[in-house]
């Protein structure tokens, strides 16, 4: 495992945190930033598919062991969202804070419907679509999405100057 | 030239070849395939079953929670320390409307009193016995809510150590919260009863009539199921648990109804529910546990010496 991919986790683990704790502590009902999906989306824009799938998965475990869903629903999803961004990759720009926020909210829209579909389809609670907690939570989702990616951009700048620097 | 053979790679040789080639080729579509195929897989077995935390689970949310409970410990520290200290203005006024609620709520809780006190006589006189399981509240502090912004659970700082058990019921003074979907030693998650997971059968406080919560996703509103289209259900009536084995004690608040639809043909009718609980200004909640055995009397032995 490479140091990249050990900091990577950390941040997914520290986002899990500040996504569970924030929401609480501002008395949050629906305007909820889904900050593991904004991993996600970095990571199948800017990584090696292995490694980012990879990535993904674990994302989506950390969004699965809270909550409380049946077993590996958001691992799934995450794989799935990867996949599906990674084909749509050459579309989408996330150069500047409002394409990065553009790309989040429709990958936040997309992602809670499949969401919606799968978990009604198999587990026989039915569809219940609330397309207003939907947009609440990718309208979250996109004004958080600048953020995660500068800290994504930042780990990573670093590990290019370190290469550069000859470390390994 | 005679005599020189060529020894190329065998049958087998050349398939493992073959393999090895295709594998090298396309690793990362068959990576890729098998790490959305394998969580699907346990996802479609399970999905109807529930969660079991395994050991990897455990070390994850033991290792996270006490952050959580940290942070939000934390957080309300200095909020309490802000509202005890520095924030003073209005503390008259309020001291007053206080003292005024007091004198109500003791002129209520006086009337209470009598009439539990007259239930009793009457039970006595009835000869009724109460079936329902002994049981007991744990007050519980609610550290995080679900990670994801489309689950509807909670987590609290009370476990498995303390007795909490999966499926356990989770109130707040204001009406249901939930029950417990998953826990670990020292922490336990809670479903909200606006969880499309989340069923409670209820009773309509006025008629008595029965019916069913579900839940929907959206964390200010609950489906009425099952309700008959004969009953006399209106708008703003109070929805109590039914109660019933594996289920809420009976007698608390659900919600308000609202919605009311009836349609011309049908057995059931339509309408919403509000949940009594406001789940996103929840600090405490508590759960019920089975009670504690209470120590039988020491036998009194015949003949003992005085």
């Amino acid at each position: 495992m490479t140091l990249r991919i050990a900091l990577v986790i950390l941040v997914c683990a520290a986002l899990s945190v500040v996504e569970s704790v924030v929401p609480f502590l501002l008395h949050l009902r629906t305007a909820r930033a889904d900050l593991l999906l904004i991993v996600i989306l970095y990571l199948a824009l800017h990584d090696d598919v292995i490694e980012g799938a990879a990535l993904s998965a674990v994302a989506g475990y950390l969004s699965d062991l809270t909550s409380a869903t049946p077993a590996f629903l958001y691992t799934f999803l995450g794989v799935l969202t990867f996949i599906v961004v990674r084909l749509g990759g050459s579309a989408l720009k996330t150069e500047g804070g409002i394409q990065s926020a553009a790309v989040a909210f429709g990958a936040s829209l997309i992602h809670s419907i499949i969401a919606t579909l799968v978990f009604g389809f198999f587990t026989g609670a039915g569809m219940h679509f609330e397309f207003g907690p939907l947009i609440w939570s990718a309208v979250g989702t996109a004004i958080a999405a600048p953020i995660v990616f500068s800290i994504l951009r930042r780990l990573d700048s670093g590990f290019l100057h370190v290469d550069g620097g000859g470390l390994h | 030239m005679q005599g020189e053979k060529r020894e190329g790679p065998g049958r087998a040789g050349r398939s493992e070849i073959l393999v090895g080639s295709i594998l090298k080729r396309f690793r990362e579509p068959i990576f890729v395939v098998a790490l959305l195929a394998v969580p699907f897989v346990i996802f479609f077995v399970k999905a109807k079953k529930g969660r079991d935390l395994n050991l990897v689970d455990k070390v994850v949310l033991s290792l996270t929670a006490p952050i959580e409970k940290t942070i939000s410990g934390t957080a309300f520290a200095v909020s309490d320390v802000w509202h005890g200290y520095l924030a003073l203005r209005g503390v008259r006024d309020e001291n007053v409307r206080l003292r005024r609620e007091s004198i109500r709520a003791r002129s209520i809780e006086q009337q209470t009193t009598e009439l539990r006190l007259e239930n009793e006589r009457l039970k006595r006189l009835l000869d009724f016995t109460d079936k329902q399981a002994p049981m007991r509240l744990l007050t519980a502090r609610v550290v995080a809510v679900g990670a994801s912004p489309h689950s509807h659970t909670l987590r609290i700082a009370r476990g498995a150590d303390d007795g909490v058990v999966k499926g356990a019921a989770v109130i707040a003074p204001d009406g249901i919260v939930g029950t417990v979907a998953q826990l670990t030693s020292a922490y336990a998650d809670v479903q909200l009863v606006v969880s499309p997971l989340s069923a409670v059968p209820a009773i309509t406080q006025r008629t008595r009539g029965r019916s069913t919560v579900k839940g929907t996703g959206d964390i200010g509103r609950c489906k009425l199921e099952y309700a008959l289209r004969t009953d006399d259900l209106q708008e703003g009536d109070l929805l109590v648990t039914a109660g019933g084995p594996g289920f809420y004690p009976p007698g608390l608040r659900i919600g308000r109804v609202t919605n009311v639809v009836r349609k011309p043909h049908g057995l059931f009718l339509d309408a919403e529910v509000v949940p009594a609980v406001d789940f996103s200004r929840l600090d405490e909640v508590s759960v019920v546990v089975a009670a504690e055995p209470t120590p039988a009397p020491p036998a009194e032995v015949a003949g003992s010496p005085q």
